[in-house]
């Protein structure tokens, strides 16, 4: 037996589905609009926000600067006041307030360049990091402890007590040669001639305090030979 | 979400064998659906069978839709699917001469493999043309690569070129759609039968 009902209903089946393409089309149009969600996901961002990975110690970066590697990128995120007071050698000054504009842009957002953020503290540059990071910006990373522990360890490094392990002593002088190369003349260094010849004759230990200018380089470890054909 | 082999839903591994059951499936409705014979595809151009046009149509639009909705409720990222990318004159000569092909032959690449595995005569030397087409275009490459390589668009799409509201522009699309469908039956009434 035949369904008339159904017949009657089917019989309008090409109209029915034309107004149900219809209103799914329209009701997209009509759907109240939300902020689509710009570069990486919330829980990738939460997830390098609190992986250390971003940070470079000041060690690092002297090294870096000293060995003149091409793909530094030096970006001060303080204001231009504090910018021209002290910097680091060849950075580019981006404010804080300016680090979404369109001309930081090709600064931040590349991969030729590891682009280090810094500020007085890794305070500023951390949000300059999170701002950049969350646009999926590449090869960021933030200067740990900014300039007040560059002026600490690099500038002004401390000298290790008696009792420290020599890794410590090797580290100070690390820093110390390093600050010579960033131009911090020592009191010793200045006045070395006279106090040589005064105690040459007495003590031999005096040419220790004797400061050479010599680019540190850190020893390269030879590398043990592998397999081979 | 999705999309699923992207986000790694399901390991890459497996996208060829998924390509291929979708093929299957594909071909088998494509068949069922009457798609192998070539005056059914022809109709479109004389004017007595839009099925085509209808079936293809109706399947963009579909998609289309059921896309925006998964990306508005954040099932599907719609800016890491694949956008083909876009070599102008490459695709409009190709285009062209695609289409001489359809009217041709009364098939196009996929429905003439589809009659073929049901043995049809027609489809087996249709492929047989496509095959030394792709010889001839293999051998005279040099003298088409700067057609092929050239006029590169990048990956864009229609709503990126013309720069319109996505939702606005896929609702115009469907009414342009529907309009058309309806513009083809009526077409289809006032021409003569064909039986096939």
């Amino acid at each position: 037996m035949v369904n008339r009902k159904l017949v009657k209903f089917l019989s309008f089946r090409y109209i029915i589905l034309a107004t149900i393409l219809i209103v799914l089309a329209g009701s997209l149009v009509l759907l109240p609009k939300y902020e689509q969600q710009e570069g990486i996901s919330p829980e990738e961002l939460l997830s390098l926000a609190i992986s250390p990975e971003r940070y470079i110690t000041t060690d690092e970066l002297a090294d870096r600067i000293i060995n003149q590697d091409p793909s530094l990128l030096l970006i001060d995120v303080r204001d231009e006041s504090d910018f021209k007071k002290y910097s680091l050698p060849n950075a580019f000054n981006i404010p804080l307030k300016n680090i979404l504009n369109a001309d930081s842009e090709s600064y931040l957002n590349q991969d030729a360049f590891d682009v280090i953020l810094f500020s007085n503290d890794n305070f500023h540059s951390d949000q300059a990091w999170l701002l950049c990071n969350r646009l999926n910006y590449k090869n960021l990373r933030v200067l740990k402890g900014g300039i007040s522990n560059w002026f600490n360890t690099i500038i002004n490094p401390k000298k290790p007590t008696e009792n420290m392990a020599s890794n410590a002593f090797e580290l100070y002088t690390f820093r110390k040669a390093a600050s010579i190369y960033f131009g911090v003349a020592y009191p010793q260094k200045i006045i070395k001639k006279p106090v040589i010849k005064k105690y040459v004759t007495k003590t031999p230990t005096a040419p220790t305090e004797v400061q050479k200018k010599v680019i540190p380089k850190k020893k390269k470890k030879k590398m043990p030979i592998e397999g081979g054909c | 979400m999705g999309p699923l082999i992207p986000n790694e839903l399901i390991s890459f591994e497996w996208s060829s064998i998924i390509a291929i059951i979708i093929g299957i499936f594909f071909g088998f409705i494509l068949e069922a659906s009457g798609f192998s014979s070539s005056r059914k595809l022809a109709g479109v151009f004389y004017g007595y069978d839009f099925a085509v046009l209808k079936v293809f149509f109706t399947a963009a639009i579909v998609s289309l839709i059921g896309l925006l909705y998964m990306d508005y409720l954040g099932y599907m990222d719609m800016s890491s699917l694949y956008v083909h990318p876009t070599y102008l004159w490459g695709a409009i000569i190709g285009g062209a001469i695609m289409g001489i092909g359809f009217v041709a032959g009364g098939f196009c690449p996929g429905t003439s493999l589809s009659a073929v595995a049901i043995g049809k005569i027609d489809a087996i030397v249709n492929v047989i043309g496509i095959m030394v087409g792709v010889f001839i275009f293999s051998e005279l490459y040099p003298l088409f690569e700067p057609i092929y390589n050239g006029y590169f668009e990048g990956n864009i799409t229609l709503v990126d070129s013309l720069g319109v509201n996505q939702y606005w522009f896929v609702f115009i699309l469907t009414v342009v759609a529907i309009v058309m469908f309806a513009a083809t039956d009526m077409i289809r009434k006032r021409v003569k039968k064909v039986f096939y």
